[in-house]
């Protein structure tokens, strides 16, 4: 229905306007639309740094005793002699049906290949995130409760540590302590879930707290300096102080909540970069995940499951990204009025 | 950052001492020194090992970090003329902890140098400009965050061939839009600000409005930034030596010398443990002096 | 076969060194357990790897996996402790027509565990199929014609006679076959995922390149065998993850470690069975391209080598020293080559000097004992005055590296249990391999009349010759004959865990049909 000029619009149109042009909406919508070229962005660079590389898969494949002749079969099979934009121009419109090829070294489609490691490294990757922030939130608390105490030092303490350690030192330490020492946890495999949940867990545990212990170290320090300013500065805080609610409350159901924001804004940060811890981690646990064939991948020259592995997570990164600046405008009321005027 | 405007009842545990109780002019000095503590410790540690790792083969003679006797291999530490004792291949360890400390300085420093001239100028520009700029330069930063860094430093190492030089490169990958993304978030937050209208009003052109408003205020914020981003370079320098992309053998990196001793891990622990302390040390006092000096500037 | 990967992959195992004392305590005189399950650890750069399936046609690794495909093939025919051929699905082989024609006896009365009969038909169906793949796995017979002269008899007519052909089977892809049936049922792509055969086990489940669940296989041939329940492959990182996981019991076996310092160790808590050597360590120079166009800078490397202190510090003195491309775990091995050239530091300088100085980049696999190796080399040949960079590749930069030529000094092994089979001395000295820095028809000449001539005795004084050639020639120098060891926990017994077995390219194939786990004695 339009609007004639100087005539005004039915409730109907109005309500329709006001929804769609509801700064929360309008700021989504930007958010999606910026997506689509950075995932563009980040598949055309993936592939122009591959093709970089010296040496091809089909040499590789066929080894040395094959003849020129043969190598150059296998790669007009495999389309490797095709120029550049065309070999991209196939990749992607694959992407965008869902397919992503077939891996050069063995002949398995990479969907397979990702669908059978994918879950591992995600479970890793969850397990890793959830522990993290849990532990993060209760010595956060904790350390915040009482600024400066000794709660608080040790917490910053602690976490300082685990800022400074990186996985690849933590994870032998690990291993020697509660593989071999202890004897708690296996020193390498993995149990899938479907087959015995406890041990899925105990095989999980040593690579998620190397992972995990520098992220838990990072929200720890995060959460306890916005949950200590938020107490120290907002003014809703003094009034419940001051009508006398009781200062656990406040720290959980207010101070905390808040928080909250900012560490899951950093949480969707942090998923992406993980790609190469889990490039490292992995292969130390023989776990079957994608960090484990990313390098044997990118070793053998084996583009579709390289880009395979970079297109996923740079799905993951930016699709996590977003939902945290959604869920940040959707549910901080000053933001969604305040971005009206970006 | 403001004081309260009334303090609440209750007990005085929300609110830092400073605030709830006058001083008395001694314990205020205490303070200062023990915050002063905070800040010469770590720096003083990060001196003294930065310090060996350029300076003390300059004054005192150390065996060179390669090429080391296969007559001399594999002894323990304490040995006569190794003080750390040497590796598989005779190489003397200390030597080879100050010159790999010596890649992990340099590579650190330049990545975040790199970072915060690059990163910095982009962020900047896209805050200040916003628009279409800003759209552009922002997409342009989360390509680059999203790509991982891991990928390409693997493509540099194996299609240039492994260096100090191509590890900064591939690094400077990554610190770049770390920094840029600080430097535009902090641009954005002051541009808010009534002196920046005032200047704007006053006819101050755009440059000296950036150079002598928008950098100088940031920088505290940037620097504690890049500070903590240094220990964060020099781990992921490590990480990249210990898959073998980072600097190329026989030459030290600590990254590398962790990655080799893990190998041997059960015969000989020291090759693992004095590199990883030494890592450890570094990347500990940068960050406690990264979060002093946020705390004296008062930086969020 | 994919002997390629395999020479290239050769060289991580190249660091094997295998403690002079393997711990005593097996006592392999008292009747085998029965029963029980056993974890194997393979190291994921090479035997734990097999991402293309565990199909013998299509398998790109090849002889990597050669463990896991024993296990569910079984063999043709075995090679056993003390280089006895051992009969396991063929009966036995006859030359004939001057070695251009074998003829292998099929052992009667055998099912696939899919039910299928496993006769000559089944043999030829195999073998054919390997032939025609594009695998890099095929093997490398130039074969006329395979037939099946009766059920349980297979004829093998080749163009040219070659002597080698059954110890060349050992290596090969031809030696394990897979159920036709089965292959044409599953199709192709599911049979490597989850492959049939009439070996001692039966696949349960497969994680390529991860994990391989195996089970007894009820039907097996072999009246009594296997003795293990359960047989199961693990993926692991490196000698010291595999060593950290043995000491936390996730698995009972570890093969080929290669690292000196934990073999050492692992002798004080598991028992380390040396293997014996067939694949020397040795010192490629490319002869095509400056520097070592130039016999002159060949001679000084041989002059400045000193291979004692190497093998002294970095692996604990545990191989015999050698000089030419046989070891003592092969046939027809020759420790000394009369007039080798050996270590003299003057000589090296004064060449150097004629040559007016000496550049030389000194390349290996990524592996870090190997890398090891080139450090000590290039401190050497520095005291001869010669320049010397090294640089450590990974496998696919290293096959580069020798097809765009521009190599020109290589750390590598040489040779295997018949040095016409496998990795050997061909793969590195032939003017047709490309892995090669040698082109010398003259050479050529003596390996080919080696591999062809049908008596063993003969063959290998033409060996002895083209050893004594190459070092005339200063083609390269040889090391040591280094062997990797496996490690088990106390209780395993079986060929090449609690005895010795001869290497088939580098490794040896652990015959799992003869290996058992007795839990109580561990």
């Amino acid at each position: 229905m339009t609007a004639e000029a100087g005539v005004r619009p039915g409730a109907r149109t109005q309500f329709a306007r006001r929804a769609v042009g509801s700064p929360g909406v309008r700021v989504a919508g930007r958010r999606l639309l910026a997506v689509i070229p950075v995932l563009w962005g980040v598949t055309f660079l993936t592939f122009i740094v591959m093709n970089m590389l010296p040496g091809d898969a089909a040499q590789e494949l066929l080894g040395a005793n094959a003849t020129p002749a043969e190598v150059h079969q296998l790669e007009i099979q495999l389309h490797l002699n095709e120029p550049f934009w065309v070999r991209y121009g196939n990749w992607f419109g694959g992407l965008l049906k869902g397919d992503l090829g077939t891996s050069l070294s063995g002949g398995q489609p990479v969907t397979t290949i990702l669908g059978q490691r994918l879950p591992v490294t995600a479970e890793l990757l969850l397990y890793a995130f959830v522990a993290s922030v849990v532990f993060a939130v209760g010595l956060a608390v904790l350390a915040a409760r009482r600024p400066n105490g000794i709660g608080d030092r040790i917490s910053m303490a602690v976490s300082m540590m685990g800022l400074s350690i990186a996985p690849y030192v933590l994870a032998p330490v690990l291993v020697y302590l509660f593989a071999i020492k202890v004897g708690w946890f296996p020193a390498i495999g993995y149990t899938p879930l479907t087959q015995n949940p406890v041990e899925n867990i105990k095989s999980l545990t040593l690579p998620a707290a190397s992972i995990g212990f520098p992220l838990f170290a990072v929200y720890t320090r995060l959460l306890r300096a916005d949950i200590v300013e938020q107490m120290q500065r907002e003014d809703y805080i003094v009034t419940a102080r001051a009508k006398g609610v009781p200062p656990w409350r406040i720290l959980i159901r207010h101070a905390l909540r808040n928080s909250l924001f900012g560490l899951i804004t950093l949480v969707g940060l942090n998923f992406g970069t993980l790609i190469g811890a889990v490039a490292i981690i992995e292969p130390i646990f023989s776990l079957p995940g994608v960090g484990a064939i990313l390098i044997e991948s990118i070793n053998n020259r084996d583009l579709p499951v390289v880009e395979g592995i970079v297109v996923i997570f740079a799905v993951i990164t930016v699709a996590a990204n977003l939902l945290a600046d959604l869920l940040y405008v959707a549910l901080d009321p000053r933001i969604r009025y305040e971005r009206a005027a970006v | 950052m403001s004081a309260p405007l009334f303090r609440p009842a209750g007990p005085q545990t929300l609110l830092p001492p400073e605030v709830t109780a006058p001083k008395r002019a001694r314990t205020r000095r205490a303070e200062n020194w023990t915050h002063d503590l905070k800040i010469t410790i770590p720096l003083g540690l990060l001196i003294l090992i930065a310090g060996a790792c350029f300076l003390w083969p300059l004054v005192y003679p150390v065996p060179k970090p390669t090429g080391g006797s296969i007559l001399d291999a594999g002894l323990p530490p304490f040995s006569p003329g190794h003080l750390f004792g040497t590796d598989a291949v005779g190489n003397d360890i200390f030597s080879r902890i100050l010159y790999g400390g010596r890649v992990s300085f340099e590579v650190g420093v330049s990545v975040t140098a790199i970072g915060l001239v690059i990163g910095g100028l982009f962020g900047v520009i896209a805050g200040y400009l916003g628009g279409i700029t800003d759209a552009v330069i922002s997409r342009v930063l989360d390509v680059l965050i999203a790509f991982p860094a891991l990928v390409l430093a693997l493509a540099i190492a194996e299609g240039l061939g492994p260096s100090e030089l191509h590890v900064i490169w591939a690094l400077s990958f990554f610190g770049i839009p770390a920094v840029g993304r600080v430097a535009r978030a902090a641009t954005l937050a002051l541009r808010e600000q009534t002196f920046m209208l005032a200047a704007r009003l006053a006819g101050t052109p755009r440059w000296r409005v950036v150079l002598r408003h928008i950098l100088p205020n940031i920088m505290p914020q940037l620097m504690t930034f890049s500070l903590l981003g240094i220990g964060v370079i020099i781990i992921l320098e490590g990480a990249l030596s210990y898959l073998g992309l980072g600097i190329p053998p026989p030459n030290p990196s600590w990254g590398s010398m962790i990655a080799n001793g893990q190998q041997t891990l059960s015969s000989q622990p020291e090759l693992v443990l004095i590199p990883s302390a030494f890592l450890f040390v570094t990347v500990l006092s940068l960050n406690l002096l990264g979060d002093a000096l946020r705390e004296r500037w008062g930086v969020r | 076969m994919r002997t390629v990967c395999l020479g290239l992959a050769a060289i991580v195992i190249a660091a094997c060194s295998s403690s002079s004392s393997s711990t005593p305590g097996n006592n392999t005189s008292a009747a085998p357990a029965s029963g029980g399950s056993l974890t194997v650890l393979e190291w994921s750069g090479f035997a734990g790897d097999w991402p293309a399936g565990l199909d013998p046609a299509t398998n790109t690794n090849g002889a990597a996996d050669q463990s896991q495909m024993d296990a569910i093939y079984g063999e043709l025919f075995e090679l056993g402790p003390r280089g006895v051929i051992i009969p396991d699905l063929a009966t036995g082989y006859a030359f004939s027509n001057g070695g251009k024609t074998i003829t292998i006896d099929i052992r009667q009365g055998v099912k696939f565990t899919d039910g299928t009969p496993f006769n000559a038909a089944a043999v030829v169906w195999n073998i054919k199929r390997d032939l025609a793949s594009s695998c890099t796995c095929k093997p490398v017979w130039l074969v006329k014609s395979v037939t099946a002269t009766s059920p349980s008899t297979v004829q093998v007519n080749l163009l040219v006679p070659d002597g080698a052909f059954i110890n060349q089977i050992f290596d090969s892809t031809a030696d394990w076959i897979a159920s036709p049936a089965a292959v044409q049922k599953m199709g192709e792509k599911a049979f490597a995922l989850k492959p049939v055969g009439a070996g001692p086990f039966v696949v349960v489940s497969d994680t390529p390149s991860s994990v391989l669940v195996l089970k007894k296989n009820p039907g097996y041939w072999q009246k009594g065998r296997p003795y293990l329940d359960s047989l199961t492959f693990k993926a692991v990182g490196g000698d010291e993850a595999a060593y950290e996981a043995l000491l936390a019991g996730n698995g009972q076996v570890y093969e080929d470690m290669s690292t000196p310092a934990l073999l050492k160790q692992a002798a004080q808590h598991f028992n380390v069975e040396n293997q014996l050597s067939t694949s020397p360590y040795d010192l490629q120079l490319n002869t095509l391209t400056p520097p070592f166009s130039n016999v002159k800078a060949r001679q000084a490397i041989y002059a400045a080598t000193n291979f004692a202190p190497i093998l002294q510090h970095i692996f604990s003195n545990l191989y015999p020293m050698t000089e030419g491309f046989t070891g003592p775990g092969g046939i027809c091995y020759q420790p000394t080559v009369p007039g080798y050239p050996s270590y003299n530091l003057a000589l090296a300088k004064s060449l150097v000097r004629q040559l007016g100085g000496l550049t030389v980049n000194l390349g290996t696999i990524q592996n870090l004992v190997a890398q090891y190796t080139t450090e000590a080399l290039q401190t050497e040949w520095q005291q001869a005055g010669i320049k010397v960079t090294i640089s450590s590749y990974p496998l696919a930069s290293l096959i580069a590296q020798f097809t765009g030529k521009k190599w020109q000094a290589m750390v590598q092994t040489a040779g295997s249990y018949d040095p016409a089979a496998g990795v050997g001395v061909g793969f590195r000295f032939s003017s047709l391999s490309p892995f090669s820095g040698v082109h010398d028809p003259h050479l050529d000449g003596l390996l080919n009349q080696a591999a062809a001539t049908v008596d063993q005795s003969q063959r290998c004084q033409f060996y002895n010759q083209a050893a004594q050639y190459i070092a005339q020639k200063y083609y390269g120098p040889f090391y040591f004959a280094f062997a990797p060891a496996n490690i088990a926990v106390r209780g395993v017994t079986g060929p090449g865990l609690s005895q010795p077995l001869p290497a088939v390219v580098v490794t040896p194939t652990i015959l799992w049909e003869d290996v058992s786990y007795n839990k109580a004695a561990s």
